[in-house]
């Protein structure tokens, strides 16, 4: 076995943590992007918003209430409404009982709906769960560099296993379908952070990390005891030579992963609604129906011309035709690139429509 | 709603109807028929488990066994066997079409379109039934009216109602639409929800036998209406609620001629005053004071 002990029995356990971690925070970027399209629009879209808060809010109680559950303190209040949610325990606990059920609270939100859409993804599809160590690296495997590499490489088979179904889903297959829309309704619900009726400044990714800061800052010792627990699991995996650790942490990376696809599917949805927004009349469903009708008439194509590439084609040019459609939209029934009348022109033609009304 | 049906001086202050996707319980049933009709046209025809169903009866056995079982499962749920005659009909509909046309050869085909034709008449019919209602709340009354054959209307004056029952479920608190049900001091808008046990046992061999049985039941009365009878769906449920709250606590806008009893009363309220500062003059005896101005 390489590396130094220093490395193997300090540093190598923290190697698939601060992975972890990172992927935390690129997915908390991307629930702020979801936040930003949500609020653009909340004035049109109300029901959506009130949808989109339902789901985080279902969310966030069935982790509270699954931290009152684990920490044996019972659950004697359950309410989830549209605007908010509430769980109150049978038996108020404190200490490391109380810590457990607010870090349930904090962080479950996270990957609560991840987990269900992994559930799915077992069924669906074929390869991508393999945790293994790459073959140059099989000597300084319990070292930092090598825990990381292990966590990498099982993040890319997961990504590209992943990558590959999305790519060949086939939207004709009701199970697909289902996975798909479930991507969508779920990575709407991955947004712990609510949208109100008014702005709530406070409510966004500082808040969430604060929340989560504060839980680490205001009882450092089970945090402690936390990581010493992690570094024995290290340990007892070093001995008996298995992946126990670094998969434990892919399951992690692959949650996070899979909250990322699902915000980024959500988010361009949400583009689509705002784009389309801004197209007058009739012309706004164009976008809507050009989706289905493409991907259709593909498959139907694709029946008479049979190739293998037939859903990645077809969902390739179903992207492809909504965008065109939609772009096509806003560049001739709307002034959004400024085709139809220049700044200036536009200035000018506001100013006087504001001294008539004057 | 016609003005001469109007009473004298009754304003519309609104006019109101079910939200679309207020009646989603009937809606759902369609639903339910558009997927399984996709579902099993899928799994007969494109799916891998097509070799299964080469055999026309196990089409429309495994069709019509999973139609029945959520029917049972739907009506046991809700409590309500229409569900699962709604569901025996489209089996019994199906089978007889298929029979009578001979069409059992073409039954992969027939199988699904039928059922989500069935849906879509389904969809239909929900939508004229929704579409018949309608809810007029006036300054003096609320009048609800339904029904696509039989046209059902009922009126109830805010001081004849004693309670006002609100409901709003998951669709209803996105789509910000909900039911209100005035519950009239007669008790119209009221209804009982029953929860029956029982049990039994038998004890004994082949000769002998003892049977016993014991059972229970329990009711409760709830705020429950039908839709013609409620305002059932209605949009902005905020707004709505908060008119028929302000009018049911004004106990509706007074008549002309509660005015002028009530500004006749006050004069004789003011009549009965002066009378009696009057007397109270005569009867009262005069101070020094008033003496000597007398005197002077």
């Amino acid at each position: 076995m390489e590396g130094s002990p220093i490395d193997i029995i300090v540093f190598a356990p923290l190697a698939p943590l601060l992975g972890v971690l990172l992927f935390w925070f690129i997915q908390l970027v991307f629930i702020e992007s979801e936040k930003y399209f949500l609020s653009t629009i909340r004035p049109k879209h109300e029901p959506l918003c009130r949808f989109t808060n339902l789901l985080g809010i279902i969310f966030q109680t069935i982790c509270h209430a699954l931290g009152y559950t684990v920490t044996k303190s019972g659950v004697s209040e359950f309410y989830i409404s549209v605007n908010y949610g509430r769980v109150a325990p049978k038996k108020e606990k404190k200490g490391i009982f109380e810590w457990i059920s607010n870090a349930f609270l904090f962080i479950g939100p996270f990957f609560i709906p991840a987990f269900l859409l992994l559930v799915c993804l077992f069924f669906l599809m074929t390869s991508g769960f393999e945790i293994t160590t790459p073959a140059q690296l099989l000597e300084s495997k319990y070292t930092f560099a090598g825990q990381i590499s292990t966590f990498g490489a099982s993040l890319h088979a997961f990504a590209k296993g992943f990558f590959g179904f999305l790519f060949n889903i086939d939207l004709l297959h009701p199970g697909h379908f289902g996975f798909l829309l479930l991507l969508i309704f779920l990575g709407m619900g991955i947004r712990p952070s609510y949208i109100g009726e008014e702005k709530k400044e406070k409510v966004g990714m500082l808040y969430d990390l604060k929340n989560v800061w504060s839980l680490i800052k205001n009882k450092p010792l089970y945090v402690i005891i936390l990581f010493l627990m992690a570094y024995v699991f290290f340990y007892i995996s070093l001995f008996l030579n298995q992946n126990w650790y670094v998969g434990l942490f892919s399951i992690l990376g692959w949650l996070s992963i899979i909250s990322i696809i699902s915000l980024i599917v959500a988010d361009m949805i949400l583009l689509l609604i705002k784009n389309t927004d801004e197209i007058p009349g009739f012309w706004k469903i164009l976008p809507y129906i050009t989706m289905p009708v493409s991907y259709i008439l593909m498959r139907l194509l694709f029946i008479y011309f049979p190739t293998e590439y037939t859903n990645i084609v077809s969902i390739l040019v179903m992207i492809l035709s909504t965008m065109v459609v939609t772009y096509l939209l806003l560049r001739f029934k709307t002034n959004k690139f400024k085709t139809q009348l220049d700044i200036k022109s536009l200035k000018k033609k506001s100013k006087a429509e504001t001294d008539e009304e004057r | 709603m016609k003005k001469d049906e109007l009473l004298k001086n009754e304003k519309v202050e609104k006019q109101l109807s079910p939200h679309p996707l207020s009646f989603m319980r009937y809606q759902s049933l369609s639903i339910f028929l558009v997927i399984w009709g996709v579902l099993v046209g899928w799994l007969i025809n494109f799916s891998g488990y097509k070799d299964f169903f080469n055999n026309e009866w196990s089409v429309i056995l495994v069709w019509g066994l999973v139609l029945l079982l959520v029917g049972i499962i739907a009506s046991l749920v809700t409590i309500r066997w229409s569900i699962f005659f709604f569901y025996l009909g489209v089996l019994a509909g199906g089978v007889g079409l298929l029979l009578w046309q001979g069409w059992q050869n073409n039954v992969w085909i027939f199988i699904p379109f039928y059922t989500v034709a069935v849906s879509i008449i389904g969809f239909l019919i929900v939508e004229f039934y929704r579409r018949s209602h309608k809810y007029f709340i006036t300054n003096l009354r609320i009048i609800t009216q339904g029904g696509i054959s039989t046209k059902r209307r009922m009126s109830v004056n805010y001081e004849n109602i004693s309670n006002i029952s609100e409901k709003q479920g998951v669709l209803g608190q996105i789509f910000d639409f909900g039911t209100i049900i005035p519950i009239s001091k007669s008790g119209l808008g009221l209804g009982d929800d029953q929860s029956l046990a029982a049990g039994g046992i038998a004890v004994g061999g082949d000769k002998s036998k003892l049977f016993g049985f014991f059972g229970g039941g329990q009711e409760v009365k709830t705020p429950k209406s039908r839709t013609y009878y409620e305002l059932h769906g209605v949009y902005p449920f905020k707004n709505v609620r908060k008119l028929v709250s302000q009018l049911h606590h004004e106990g509706g806008t007074i008549t002309p001629y509660q005015q002028e009893q009530v500004t006749f009363q006050k004069e004789q309220v003011d009549i009965q005053k002066q009378m009696r500062d009057l007397l109270k003059m005569q009867t009262e005896p005069k101070t020094e004071e008033e003496d000597e101005e007398e005197k002077d």
